[in-house]
């Protein structure tokens, strides 16, 4: 039998970049398959992320340096696995690699976009701006090359484009390609989605244009995001100077997400910390069943959050939401337990602190998964060889799926010695 | 329990007694029998509350001054039935379910506080054990025996076990030469009274443990209190507020319309009788439209109003049937307890319809058996009234009333 000695990772975030890097400078090739146009997943969205609170790149970039110093990492953006077939140590995998429209001799220059007539929403801050549909998909993104975005661009739209570009780096002839790889080990590190908001009846069902969840929050904060990190709501762009946060927005619950989804807590103390920070004389109020801060240093985060005689815990989960037609406001109705009442208190804007939802429910991997009475990735159901990462199997912080990740790499380096 | 702990070490070192807690908090000792008692009367999901109040805020019911049934979840996991009983909220809850189909964790609330109202109503029963047998399956049949015997008694008595040759003087099948009215009326009417005292006890007891447990007199007059209660309960508008149980409110209104329906046409019924049987006893002619013992022509209006309020009783405890199979999944399944009263109150129509039907088809064994089975679960249903979930119409008033007389009672529309 051949020897195989490659690892297919699906998922170019912070897992399976870690996945990818610690295979292959253990002297094995990986490949990456990445369904955007950039690695850097969820991280990427984040404004400032545990422990160190800095911003993403302080962790990716030393990441994608890594990669680009290692021959042996080969990743593709814009790619799907459509089939994994054959078994542990010899798996045949098909990935579809859909047209970017721009070449490597892409220096970001922004011409294009500039030249392009047509716009698109913009998914890397959950829709609530807009980009040309000749783009980059962040700042900072990885690869730094633009995109085209076909859905939102007819061929005529490309012209101009393609007429602005100097570098001769935009490409309309290219196609959509089938490419098989050969791999000994599968590492699903496809990660998680915010829970769906329009799920949440009782929070409003996602109708509401002053109710966010938590990963939109984190975007509004973000100094690249959609008000170049100006806390503003989205109906009218008045600052938010009292907000509500609702935890347990899905999660916790045998309608929604079974579990608890580890990282909400802090993303909301956080969230409550950039609020404060930015304005001195704003008002947060955190609703909350019990808050959990997961981790060695983590309490200590939500003890001085709590000193803040502005940020107001309530205990009670928030389980009706009314938008005031005319303002734009919020109202919670919500049981304030020690108080012992029922209330309703109104709000600039409000963050449903959404959960986790594993991925693979929403796009496919190639292989057959199964999952846990919890809806949680099976990892001893999955094929020989086939590894599930991170936030498949539980709900993760950063610092604990990188962790996981390292550890699936040493399985697949396992694997496919042993043959 | 944090304050708990946290209070500990102080008096400790002052070494003195522990200080009364100033705040409303208590120190509890779980009763575990209760609590079981609880999960075996339908509340088996009473451990999963993790106390998130949801289910307070999508309650259409409740007051917003402490409202329920969240403070009842944590009563009933620790057991505190005295918190449970005494307390008007447990009545004023109607089972719209929309608690227990938005709670997170699957733990009912709907079903607990079912089980609890289960409790309630045995508690406050006179006698008690009644209480205890009503509730509980294995003596079903011996329920069912008390009834069956005594009238099996008096037929014997009055040599009527030849079904098939009972007739009336004008040869038709008539349940009044069967078992003549005065006998039932005999059994009946004692065993009516006997429930009315029995729940009025149970009622003056409930009504004092509130008084006591919540520590409020109710203020103002009671009568326009039970005014409005009795408006409350006929218009069915709290039915309205619930979402998940909309349904309910039109099976219930038919079947407690009907129930009214038939308490006149029973009242009806005993005029024409004895109105009957005394103008013949003063030696005068009776009017001719006392008709006297029945059974009574299809044409007569009481024969209209009987038959319309059987159909109405008969569609709608079908209803609630139907209601109850539609939102299992949302809502819980219900108890035994819950079950025996809809099955009771499906019996005595169904027994009641099918003995005027076979009577008009002239087939006399069957039509006698089956009036047979009808005079025992209509004995069922009164005479077990106070200890079953009937109880419910004047508990739930009572409380209801409570609320009103102090205020604590939400505004309907």
């Amino acid at each position: 039998m051949a020897e195989n000695k490659k690892v297919l990772v699906i998922g170019g975030g912070m897992s399976g970049l870690t996945a990818a890097i610690e295979t292959a400078e253990a002297g094995l090739e990986a490949y990456i398959v990445e369904k955007t146009p950039y690695l850097g997943g969820r991280v990427a969205q984040i404004s400032k992320y545990f422990w160190k609170l800095c911003p993403p790149n302080c962790g990716l970039e030393i990441q994608f340096k890594r990669i680009k110093n290692n021959p042996r990492i080969r990743y593709y953006t814009l790619a799907e696995v459509e089939d994994i077939k054959g078994e542990e140590g010899n798996f045949d995998v098909t990935v579809k690699l859909h047209p970017r429209f721009v070449n490597d001799k892409c220096v970001g220059c922004d011409a294009c976009a500039q030249a392009c007539p047509s716009y698109r929403d913009n998914d890397f801050n959950f829709g609530m701006d807009k980009t040309k549909a000749a783009y980059l998909p962040f700042e900072q993104a990885f690869p730094f090359k633009y995109v085209i975005d076909e859905r939102a661009c007819s061929k005529d739209c490309m012209k101009p484009c393609l007429e602005a570009c100097k570098y001769d780096a935009i490409d309309l002839g290219m196609k959509p390609e089938t490419i098989s790889l050969k791999v000994g080990a599968v590492v699903l590190a496809t990660g998680w989605n915010p829970y769906d908001m329009n799920k949440l009846d009782i929070l409003g069902s996602g109708k509401m244009k002053n109710v966010i969840t938590n990963m939109m929050m984190e975007r509004i904060a973000s100094v690249d995001g959609p008000t170049k990190g100006k806390i503003v709501r989205p109906s009218d762009g008045k600052e938010v100077k009292n907000i509500a946060f609702v935890q347990c927005a899905g999660s916790r619950d045998e309608n929604h997400l079974h579990y608890c989804s580890y990282v909400c807590c802090l993303a909301s103390l956080k969230h409550a910390m950039y609020v404060r920070e930015q304005y001195p004389d704003s008002k947060v109020q955190i609703f909350y069943i019990d808050i959990r801060t997961p981790g060695l240093y983590e309490p200590r985060f939500y003890w001085k959050i709590k000193d803040d005689p502005n940020v107001i815990f309530t205990k009670g989960k928030v389980a009706g939401i009314t938008e005031d037609p005319a303002t734009k406001d919020v109202t919670v109705e919500v049981e304030d337990i020690y108080a012992g009442g029922k209330i309703k208190a109104s709000f600039d804007m409000v963050v449903l602190a959404t959960g986790m939802d594993v991925s693979t429910k929403s796009s496919k991997v190639g292989t057959a998964i199964s999952y846990t009475p919890d809806g949680l990735v099976d990892d001893s159901a999955l094929k020989k060889g086939i590894y599930a990462v991170g936030t498949l199997k539980s709900p993760a912080d950063v610092a604990r799926s990188v962790q996981d990740a390292t550890g699936a790499a040493i399985k697949c380096i396992q694997s496919v010695n042993r043959r | 329990m944090e304050q708990e702990k946290a209070e500990a070490p102080e008096t400790k070192v002052a070494k003195a007694a522990p200080e009364p807690l100033k705040d409303d908090s208590i120190i509890a000792s779980p009763d575990l029998a209760f609590v079981n008692e609880i999960i075996k009367g339908g509340g088996e999901s009473v451990k999963k509350c993790y106390q998130c109040a949801t289910c307070s805020v999508v309650c259409n019911l409740t007051p917003p001054d402490n409202p329920f049934p969240r403070k009842e979840m944590i009563y009933a996991q620790w057991g505190m039935k005295d918190k449970l009983f005494g307390n008007p909220d447990i009545w004023l809850c109607h089972q719209c379910s929309d608690c227990t189909a938005y709670c997170p964790r699957g733990a009912k609330p709907g079903e607990v506080l079912n089980a609890v109202r289960k409790l309630s109503i045995e508690k406050y029963s006179v006698p008690a054990f009644m209480g205890k047998l009503v509730g509980n399956p294995g003596a079903l049949v011996l329920l069912l025996a008390v009834p069956a015997v005594i009238f099996l008694i008096i037929l014997a008595g009055l040599g009527h076990l030849n079904l098939e040759s009972i007739r009336n003087d004008a040869g038709k099948i008539a349940y009044s030469s069967l078992i003549k009215s005065y006998y039932i009326d005999g059994v009946f009417v004692p065993i009516f009274m006997f429930a009315v005292v029995s729940l009025a006890i149970g009622v003056s007891r409930y009504w004092k443990d509130m008084i006591k447990t919540a520590g409020v007199k109710p203020k103002g007059s009671i009568t326009s209190a039970i005014t409005a209660t009795i408006g409350d309960i006929l218009s069915h508008k709290r039915f309205e507020l619930c979402n998940v149980a909309k349904d309910r409110k039109m099976a219930h209104m038919l079947v407690l319309f009907s129930f009214i329906g038939l308490a006149i046409t029973t009242a009806w019924a005993v005029t024409y009788l004895y109105g009957y049987e005394i103008m013949h006893a003063m030696g005068k002619t009776p009017y001719p439209w006392l008709l006297g013992p029945s059974p009574y022509p299809l044409s007569d209006p009481v024969k209209w109003l009987a038959n319309a309020s059987a159909i109405a009783l008969l569609v709608g405890i079908v209803m609630v049937i139907m209601n109850r199979k539609k939102n299992e999944e949302k809502a819980g399944k219900g108890g035994y307890y819950d079950w025996l009263f809809i099955y009771i109150v499906f019996a005595v129509m169904a027994t009641g319809i099918l003995s005027e039907l076979v009577r008009l088809a002239d087939l006399a064994l069957p039509a006698y058996i089956i009036y047979f089975s009808h005079l025992v679960v209509v004995f069922f249903l009164f005479a077990y009234a106070p200890f079953s979930k009937m109880a419910h119409m004047l508990y739930r008033a009572t409380a209801m009333v409570y609320a009103k007389a102090t205020e604590r009672d939400i505004e309907v529309k």
